[in-house]
This record gives structure tokens, sequence and C-alpha cells, in this order.
């Protein structure tokens, strides 16, 4: 008898309905708007391997792909992305009534007694190849315009700023003397007085 | 008053690079554009370094002397000795080098180079098989697979493979260091190692068994090759030499933990015909990682005026070449060098004790801008200018293209070849009078 009462009790004990409330942030989900494939997304996203951006069977049409075993729903590839191609929870209610957005850098660090000026990273960054093509053709940098180069026999960071983020200086570095990380930060719009 | 100066060669490793940027402040070098670490500071560090004059053992004591009597001295000896040693050449001019080669056929005496402890057993090799090599240019712009045998370029050459080898855009590859494949064979996983796509760990001394492995396998004949070859599974073997026979065109760089262990010369032999047995497949080169910026260069001078490329003994009056008894190690290990002199190189730092004991024992003149290891062992040093620096002349980068070095200080120190001249001048007046 008391086994009946107690699988009675198990089974339809009164507990609140289960309702997704309604500023959960599930996985984030495209709203339709069109994908620039700026890779801000990529980017920014902690969890390795949880966002893609491809490009579609349509011509010219790219999309972000989120891989939901991966996805951590933190929400920042939604709250970065510059033209609203997702979405996901209030996050963009929320930035609106808020007037708050994000801004992400990424930092260079280079270790000053391991690096040795072999010049890998300068040479392999893409964004220097675009800049001072002398540097990608034979390593000799002319320009004070790229984001690093071999000064004092040491990697120097010249133009930060410009570092989209690749890590391919830290992946190429042959004794982990590069570092790139990303710097976040949260703003809020101000009124004018 | 700031100055940069454009196109200076560095004059520190064999890589020789030449497009150096220097920044001039007063007259004093304050910043390096291009150069690594090694080579950065060869000139930012060289005017605190420098000795100031000639310099002269007197008992326990250094004396100040000048340039004219330490010539003296350099000329009294060196015409006085029996079985001088002429010894270094590797960080000088090919000018200075020619005289050393003059003057040991003058006086007698033995003149050896640097590559007598480096990759004096790659020229023995050389000399039985004979080189399939290329430029660093051909490198950059051609080759799909390279790889570094015994040599860590990271630390040793650490612009080799951003300008020559993997990262720089190559004319005929379309996205060059992505497309690039890099093997390192070696005994302990090194900074090269890190950014290698393979790499093969091999024992210590297993070189000629990984090779000869190898070749086996590019010949068709795995069958022959057993499980394990000095540490290395036969599989990954294999797997190298498919990534070898695919490539459209390969080059091999080998350094001198592959010539100064066990099996020496033999084990550039059995590489050389390695790439001999790849080029059946398709087109690879080898070539050596020469250390200093210009020891190539002595072996070019020494062949073009003694016939051979180092250890050249002139006692007989004509040039003999026997390594293992002509070479720099083995007269002081016998004990039978009674004067020496040092150029541009510092033995003391490299040499076994006992070699060490002996020059410390015997007169010995060293020519070096800095206080080296070798300062301790010498009876003079005379400092001379930096070729590169405040002196010019003709240096050969490692895959033998000579590159004329630049003057772009005035020091007031006289240049080695001056030097030299002046010695190799008052011992012929010497012996014409004699």
């Amino acid at each position: 008898m008391a086994s009946v009462e107690w699988i009675k009790t198990f089974f339809f004990a009164k507990t609140a309905p289960l309702i997704t409330p309604s500023h959960f942030r599930g996985f984030p989900h495209l709203t339709g708007k069109e994908c620039t494939h700026c890779f801000q997304c990529m980017m920014i996203c902690p969890a390795p391997g949880a966002i893609e951006v491809i490009r579609t069977e349509k011509p010219g049409e790219w999309k972000p792909v989120i891989h939901l075993g991966h996805c951590i729903r933190c929400g920042l590839c939604v709250e970065i992305c510059p033209e609203l191609v997702l979405d996901s929870g209030r996050v963009h209610t929320k930035n609106a009534q808020d007037g708050t957005y994000m801004q992400f850098q990424f930092h260079i660090t280079v270790n000053p007694v391991t690096c040795m000026g072999c010049g890998i990273c300068s040479v392999a960054c893409p964004v220097n190849k675009e800049i001072d093509p002398q540097l990608a053709a034979k390593g000799t940098s002319t320009s004070d315009e790229v984001i690093m180069r071999v000064y004092k026999g040491i990697n120097t960071v010249f133009h930060e700023e410009k570092c989209t983020g690749c890590k391919t200086c830290e992946e190429q570095c042959p004794n982990r003397s590069v570092m790139v990380a990303r710097v976040l930060e949260p703003l809020q719009i101000t009124e004018e007085p | 008053m700031e100055d940069k100066v454009r196109h200076i060669v560095c004059p520190y490793c064999g890589c020789l690079c030449d497009d150096i940027l220097v920044e001039l402040t007063d007259g004093k070098i304050s910043g390096v554009e291009n150069a690594c670490t090694l080579g950065a500071h060869k000139f930012l560090d060289d005017a605190d370094n420098r000795l100031k004059g000639p310099i002269m053992r007197k008992g326990d004591e250094w004396i100040d002397i000048s340039y004219e009597e330490a010539i003296a001295f350099a000329v009294q000896t060196l015409s006085e000795a029996d079985r001088p040693l002429l010894y270094g050449w590797s960080g000088c001019v090919t000018e200075t080098q020619a005289i050393g080669a003059h003057l040991a056929e003058l006086i007698g005496g033995v003149v050896d180079s640097t590559t007598s402890v480096c990759h004096g057993p790659s020229i023995l090799a050389i000399q039985e098989v004979g080189h399939p090599g290329c430029t660093l240019g051909q490198v950059k712009n051609r080759a799909d697979t390279i790889v570094y045998w015994g040599s860590n370029p990271i630390e040793a050459h650490p612009r080799h493979l951003s300008r020559y080898t993997n990262y720089a855009d190559a004319y005929f590859l379309h996205n060059a260091f992505r497309e690039r494949k890099v093997i390192v064979f070696d005994v302990r996983k090194t900074a090269t190692a890190e950014i290698a796509t393979e790499f093969v760990q091999l024992e210590q001394g297993g070189d000629y068994h990984v090779l000869s492995a190898l070749r086996a396998i590019v010949r068709g004949r795995e069958d022959v090759v057993p499980d394990m070859i000095a540490g290395v599974p036969k599989s990954q073997l294999i797997g190298v030499a498919e990534l070898c026979k695919k490539a459209k065109f390969g080059a091999l760089f080998f350094g001198v933990g592959v010539t100064m262990t066990g099996g020496k010369y033999k084990n550039i032999r059995n590489a050389i015909e390695f790439v001999d047995e790849l080029n059946r497949h398709t087109k690879w080169t080898i070539s050596p990682m020469r250390g200093h910026s210009n020891v190539y260069g002595s072996n070019e001078v020494f062949t073009w005026i003694t016939g051979y490329p180092y250890a050249v003994d002139y006692a007989r009056g004509i040039a003999f070449y026997n390594p293992g008894e002509t070479t720099a190690v083995d007269i002081l290990a016998r004990k039978e060098a009674d004067a020496a002199l040092i150029m541009a190189s510092d033995p003391g730092a490299h040499f076994p004790r006992a070699c060490c004991e002996h020059l410390a024992k015997i007169p010995t003149i060293l020519f070096d801008p800095y206080p080296s290891a070798t300062t301790h062992l010498c009876t003079v040093q005379i400092p001379c200018a930096v070729n590169g620096i405040d002196a010019a002349g003709t240096a050969y980068r490692m895959d033998g293209i000579p590159i004329r070095t630049r003057k772009f200080l005035e020091t007031g120190y006289p240049t080695d070849t001056s030097l030299m001249n002046e010695i190799y001048e008052q011992i012929r007046e010497r012996k014409e009078h004699a």
C-alpha cells in the first residue's frame, strides 16, 4: 500500500510546469539577414569548433553554422555580429534597451627572452602579407605599417589594431614566444550632454 | 643625428642576410631591422665589447702594445716557428683568407679553417660522391618539401626558414607556406621540430641506419628493412619516403648533428646517395647548413689557391692534405705546433681541453675584435675591424654565393686584410734577406 502511495507522489508530484522562460538563451539561430562573412562570430567564439562561416551553394552567399555539440550558448556571436545575422534569447532586445554593444580587439604578446627573431610570425601573418609584399616575398620588411616585424632582433608589434586574430603567428612560432589574446570590451552608448 | 643605412650584410651566420637596415645615432648603432637575435646583437653590442688595442701577456698581466709591436711579434714568431698553425678564417673576408693561404706556403705552415670541426666530413663526402646542391633562391622559389636533418635552424640560423625555405612566398607555388612540408630528423624535439609537418626522432648515432633504410624504401626494397630502425618505426619511414617521392622539388639541409656524430662523413655520403636515389623519382637537392658567415669562403679560397679545401699542410713545401692528420685539432693534440695564428675564430671555446692546453703553452697570436675564450690562451691579441661593420670584403653564403659585405662605420681599427698583408710582406722581406 505504501509503495503505491510512493509511486503516486513520485510520478504525479505537483511541481511548477516546465516552461521555457522568455529570457532563456538557446542556441543561436539565423535571422535571415545577409551574412557579410566578416568572421567576427568565429573570432569571438570561445568554444573551439562551435561556429563556422561557410559558403553556401548559392553564389556569393555565406552563412554561419552552429555545431550544437560544441556550442555553449554564451551568445557572444549574437552580440558581436554587426549585421544581426544571428539571434538568441533577449540578446538584441536587451542591447537595444540598454544601448550596450561589444567591441573586441586582439592583443599580441611577444616573449623577448625566448624570441629568436626568426621572423616566421611576421612573414606568415596574412595581414602583413597584404600590407608589405616585400616581407611576404623574401622576409625583408620595408613598411612601418605592418602588424609586427623583427626589430633589434626581437619580433616587435607595431600595429596591434590591425590583427584579425587568426593566430597564424601563434601557431607557427617554433618556441611559443608569440601569444594572441582576445580582449573583449562591453560598451554602452552614452547620451550627449 | 639619426641615419638609416640599408642593404647591410649581416656577418654572423652562413645565411649572410643582405637585407639588414641599421639605424645610426651620432655615429653609433642604435637600431637594427630585419636581423634575427643573433645578427642584431652582433651589431648592437659591437661598440661595447671591442678591445681598445693590441694586448700582450707579460707574466700574469696584460700590457697594451702598439700595432707595430704586435705585428713585429707575429712576424718574428711565425718566421722562426718550425710548424706554425694558421687556424680560423671563418669570420674574416676572403681577401684575408687568401693572404693566409699564401702565408702558410711562405712559412711552411698548416692552414686550416673551422671547417675541420664542423662540415669537414661533408666536404670529404662531397669529394667521394659529389654535391647535388642548389642556391637558396632555388629552394625559396621551387621547393615544396624541405628536410632538416641534424640541424636546428631556429636557434642556429634563425631566418633560414622565414627567408629561404618554408615561409617566404615562392614563384612556383601558389600558397607557399601552406603547401610546403617540413620534415625534421633529430635526436631530440628541437624548436624546428615544433613547426615540422613530420618529425622523426632517431636514436643518437642512428643517422646512417635511417638513411640506409630510406634508400632501401625509395628503391622499392622495403622488405629488407626491419620494423624498427634506430628508434624509428618502419611505417613512419615509409610515410616519409612517400612524402619525399611526392615532392615536385625537395631540398635536404643537414647540420653538424650528422657530420659530428659517429660515422662522420659516411653519414653525409649516405645522405647524398639518398638524394641521388630520390632524383630517380623527382627533383631533390642537398646542402650543408654552414655555420660561420664566411666558412664556405675559406673552403673556396683554399681550394683555388692550394687545391684543397681545408687542413692544408705546407711543411713539405707543397700542399699536403690529410684530414685527421693535418687538421688543427690533431696537430694540437699531438703537440706538434710550436706557434699559432688564430684568425677570427674561437678555438678556446670549442676545442678539446688538450688542444687548448697546448695553445696556451705555445706563442699564440689571436686576431679578434672582441675578448673571447681564446683570449685566455693567447700571447698577443690584435683587435681589427669587423667584416660587415667597419670593414668590407667578400663572403660566401652557405650555398656558395659570394656576397660583398658593406662597411658603414668608421672606427679607425685596421682591417685584418691590411694587418695580414703587413705580416706577409715583412716575413717575405725577412726570408729574402736571410
